[in-house]
């Protein structure tokens, strides 16, 4: 924990690689400002997009007076609008994340950061929050490399250990952000409530939501054996065990089990949902995994 | 006898075991498992994986406690053990045993199914599966002779191993052999001396003697059991005041004293049952039917039979008795009818008519071959092997090869001792154990030894000696006539054959060379006797005329006519031993008379080549015929019934009991090794 902590979240190495990249919507958005992608709203662009009847009062401006001086008819040529994107990284930063080497939390913080710093840098609107209760300080809107600093100071100074169920913090999310856009959410889904409807209010919302999943690999091949008690960091509940290879068969059927769940869960819905182990390099990540999936290209 | 026999000797101690073992380690149970806190990101993986094991059923339960529950049922054994479980069962007296099995020929007897062999062997096998751990076992099987199958063991496997060697044999039965081989271990022999007086060389081993006998054996005086306790199973139809047997025993052949050409066979028959029986008897010579007779044998009695055989000179006899009783070996006979052999003798004299005389009579002449020399061919003293003539040559190889049965040296003596009997006649043979005293005159005989075949039916009364020697005879001699000056004549054996010397001189020749007589005792009628004994007894012209019948195990000793080597003899069966070679005498010792029957001698082997002589192998034996179960044997002093062998016991659970906890104690140390929830 103490190293990863130590180490810059972005390695100039990746920013370098990062810049050449770009966030993808799959679906198109309304930003507030113009941005650099089209949007679906037919607006001021120079891309060409459809013809329409004149009605009284539109712009004189986008009538095709080439049409006209042929049919004789009034034609209003209609563009599209070109958007800035709303991109949103939710952090799951529970006491569970602080798990693993690297921890899951400063895994998903370079995480969140290499995301974030794609968007900077193609003009989008990023904004990274931490899933915790409502009273919390929402995190920056950031626009811009130049914004990246701030970005990064903001990753910096999250601490684990806010147990808000995932479901508080989502509802919480939702209500301060109404708009359209791509939701990143980094977590490691341990909720003994279930995942599941905070995704659905996620869904809700209209957003182009990705769920990236992150477990450990101490979570996935535990290295344990003896008589345990096992002590749940979040809500010190016990369970108590025998470690056994059949046991341990079982765990790893079980986890199978949850994850196929929640892919299943999320696939059906139209989420993006992808398992990361932290043991894999955040670039990597990024790289293949992300590209192959579609958030960025 | 009850079920439960507390270990513990009071109920209330075993109360309170009972109760405070299992609390105990459910107490225990409950306080041990400290399990080792971990922290962990989220049970809830955790808890949905065990969530499954912890399943509403009684099985998933007890499988969380599987090590309690496997502790409590080992503590429920022990204790169970601790009570000693029992129930009556019988078991063996004793700890050491020794299996004595009657293995002869009445125990073939079918009076009890299959037969009274595998009676005895299925009962001893049943005490041997009933032996405990810790105990040996020894295995004798006895006939006439006993066979240690098996020496101690606690191997119950080899010890079944032996039982199951034990053969049928058609031997007649002799306890005194198997009870000294059993008694070596019980009673050790015991040594002394001056200062610590009476020791035992062994450390005395007690044991119980089973016998499985029908008993049908001579009593046994002179043994001391000692520390054997003897336990005599009676194998066979209990309280059976008669036996369902006819026996042949006896049957013999002769010429007929009248007729020469004439032989007489003779069987005795024997009916061992209560009944009269008439019963067929066939008489076949070489295996196929000459003659038969009807005869009536009464209830507990006998019966006679004869046949009268014409131009009859050698062959095998058999007597066949037809009737169907519980014992089949005894029911022929055997006679062996070999055509006579003469006996050959070599008589070396100067000149001795009385003896030549009594040698050339016809009776002698059928017994014997005489063949006679004078003393020169003799080897002399110091003479060259070149410069001996052509008789004494042949004399040397005849005397070196046992070509004669009997060499009579008359006033001469060889040498060197023939490979023959000698009979030396007024000299003494050339060894160092005969010391000859001075010859004195006249010696008075005093006492003639009649028990001797040499001097049976010789009369010495009124026999006047001129003159003559005293004999002092190496050890193991008999003097056969004792005179005032010492042993007159004498008899000692050497190296197989015997040496007869007579210390006076028949004829003598003085020093002006003439022949003087020097006893008259050749008028006597006892001296022809005298040389009849001697052609019979040293010439072995009795054994040649006798047809030859052993028991069954007795070794039978085979002469033969020509010089052979070996001898190849054929079995009843028609198997054929490995030739035997000649021994001292010209003689062949065959031991392997184990089956009755008619045994032929051949000088070659194979069925074609020429036999010899034959000899019978007959059972011939009351005791072994007479298949009533003795209810009681005696051995030495004691007096034994029979009785069952087992003694009533106590049958112990608590070993099992012990067994399975230590099971229990396998299967959970596996389990808490493995952590195996099944």
């Amino acid at each position: 924990m103490s190293t990863s902590q130590t180490t810059p979240l972005l390695e100039p190495a990746l920013l370098a690689q990062l810049e050449r990249l770009e966030l993808v919507s799959r679906k198109i958005f309304r930003g507030r400002m113009k941005g650099e992608r089209r949007s679906k709203r037919k607006g001021q662009s120079v891309e060409f997009s459809d013809f329409r009847s004149y009605t009284p009062g539109d712009d004189l401006r986008f009538i095709d007076w080439n049409l006209y001086a042929r049919l004789d008819k009034l034609f209003l040529k209609l563009f599209l609008e070109e958007e800035d994107l709303h991109f949103y990284v939710l952090l799951d930063a529970s006491a569970s994340m602080d798990f693993g080497d690297p921890t899951k939390l400063q895994y998903a913080k370079q995480l969140a950061a290499a995301l974030g710093f794609i968007g900077l840098c193609r003009a989008d609107r990023v904004r990274i929050e931490q899933i915790g209760p409502p009273k919390q300080t929402p995190g920056p809107v950031l626009r811009g490399r130049r914004s990246m600093w701030r970005m990064l100071d903001y990753l910096e100074q999250i601490e684990p250990g806010d147990n808000t169920p995932l479901v508080d913090g989502v509802k919480n999310f939702c209500l301060r952000n109404s708009g359209k856009g791509v939701v990143v959410l980094i977590s490691d889904l341990m909720e003994k409530a279930g995942y599941e409807s905070a995704l659905r209010m996620l869904l809700a919302q209209q957003m182009d939501i990705y769920v990236i999943h992150l477990l450990s690999p101490e979570e996935i091949e535990p290295d344990i054996k003896g008589d345990l008690k096992l002590v749940d960091c979040e809500d010190a509940d016990i369970a108590e065990i025998t470690v056994s290879r059949p046991l341990l068969n079982r765990y790893k059927s079980t986890l199978a089990a949850f994850i196929e769940h929640a892919r299943e869960f999320c696939t059906r819905r139209g989420m993006m949902y992808l398992m990361a182990r932290t043991d894999v390099p955040v670039d990597r990540l990024v790289m293949n995994y992300l590209r192959q999936r579609g958030l960025v290209r | 006898m009850s079920f439960l026999s507390n270990a513990l000797g009071s109920w209330w101690l075993w109360g309170a075991f009972a109760a405070m073992l299992p609390t105990a380690i459910l107490l225990l149970y409950f306080l041990k498992l400290k399990r080792q806190p971990l922290e962990v990101p989220s049970t809830y993986l955790w808890t949905r994986t065990i969530e499954d094991l912890h399943v509403n059923s009684i099985w998933q339960r007890l499988r969380q406690s599987l090590l309690l529950f496997l502790q409590l049922l080992l503590i429920l054994l022990v204790m169970f053990a601790l009570l000693r479980p029992g129930w009556s069962g019988r078991a063996l007296i004793g700890d050491r045993f020794i299996f004595l099995i009657d293995a002869s020929a009445s125990m073939a007897a079918k009076d009890v199914k299959p037969n009274r062999l595998a009676d005895a062997l299925k009962k001893a096998g049943e005490m041997i599966d009933a032996m405990q751990s810790g105990d040996v076992g020894m295995v004798i099987s006895f006939t006439n002779a006993a066979r240690v199958e098996q020496t101690f063991t606690s191997s119950r496997t080899k010890l079944k191993a032996a039982l199951a060697d034990i053969e049928q044999t058609d031997r007649t039965s002799d306890l005194s052999e198997a009870l000294r081989a059993a008694s070596g271990l019980a009673n050790p022999g015991r040594t002394g001396n001056a200062e610590e007086g009476d020791v035992a060389v062994a450390e005395a081993l007690p044991a119980t003697l089973y016998l499985f006998t029908d008993g049908g054996f001579d009593t046994v005086p002179d043994f001391s059991l000692g520390n054997l306790e003897p336990i005599y199973t009676p194998i066979g139809v209990l309280d059976a005041e008669t036996s369902n047997n006819v026996a042949v025993v006896a049957f013999n052949t002769s010429r007929n004293p009248e007729r020469v050409e004439q032989t007489q066979a003779f069987g005795r028959l024997e009916n061992y049952g209560d009944a009269d029986v008439e019963v067929d008897v066939e008489l076949l010579l070489n295996g196929s039917v000459i003659d038969a007779q009807r005869t009536t044998l009464p209830a507990q009695g006998q019966a006679g039979v004869q046949f009268e055989l014409t131009d009859f000179e050698q062959g095998g006899l058999r007597l066949v008795v037809q009737h169907d009783d519980d014992l089949a070996v005894d029911n022929s006979g055997y006679a062996a009818v070999n055509s006579t052999r003469r006996a050959r003798i070599l008589l070396i004299t100067p000149r001795n008519d009385a003896l030549t005389m009594a040698l050339g009579t016809d009776e002698a002449q059928k017994l014997a071959a005489v063949t006679q020399l004078g003393p020169e061919v003799l080897p002399s003293a110091g003479a060259e092997a070149a410069a001996l003539t052509e008789a004494q040559k042949n004399y040397q190889k005849a005397a070196a090869s046992a070509r004669y049965d009997l060499i009579i040296y008359d006033q001469c003596a060889p040498l060197e001792m023939p490979q023959s009997n000698t009979l030396f006649i007024g000299r003494s043979p050339p060894l160092e154990s005969w010391q000859a005293g001075e010859v004195l005159s006249p010696p008075l005989v005093i006492d003639v030894d009649r028990s001797h075949p040499l001097m049976q039916m010789v009369s010495f009364d009124n026999v006047t000696i001129i003159e003559g020697f005293s004999l002092k005879p190496p050890r193991g001699s008999a003097v056969l006539i004792d005179a005032d000056i010492g042993a007159l004549f004498a008899i000692a054996p050497r190296e197989g054959f015997e040496d007869a010397v007579m210390g006076f001189e028949i004829f003598s020749v003085d020093e002006k060379g003439e022949v003087l007589v020097n006893t008259d005792w050749l008028k006597r009628l006892s001296f022809p006797l005298f040389v009849k004994n001697v052609v019979e007894y040293l010439g072995g012209g009795r054994s040649a005329q006798r047809s030859t019948s052993v028991q069954p195990g007795a070794p039978v000793t085979i002469r033969t006519d020509a010089p052979v080597d070996k001898l190849y003899i054929t079995s009843p069966s028609g198997a054929v031993f490995p030739p035997i070679s000649r021994e001292r005498e010209n003689t062949f010792v065959f031991g392997a008379t184990d089956v009755t029957g008619l045994y032929e001698v051949r000088e070659k082997p194979g069925r074609g080549e020429e036999v010899l002589q034959r000899f019978a192998v007959n059972l011939f034996s009351p005791r072994e015929s007479d298949l009533r179960l003795r209810q009681t044997i005696e051995l030495g002093a004691q007096e034994v019934s029979g009785e069952a062998g087992w003694a009533p016991a106590r049958k112990e659970m608590w070993k099992w009991l012990l067994l399975a906890g230590l099971g229990v104690l396998l299967f959970e140390w596996y389990v808490y090794n493995r952590r195996v929830y099944l």
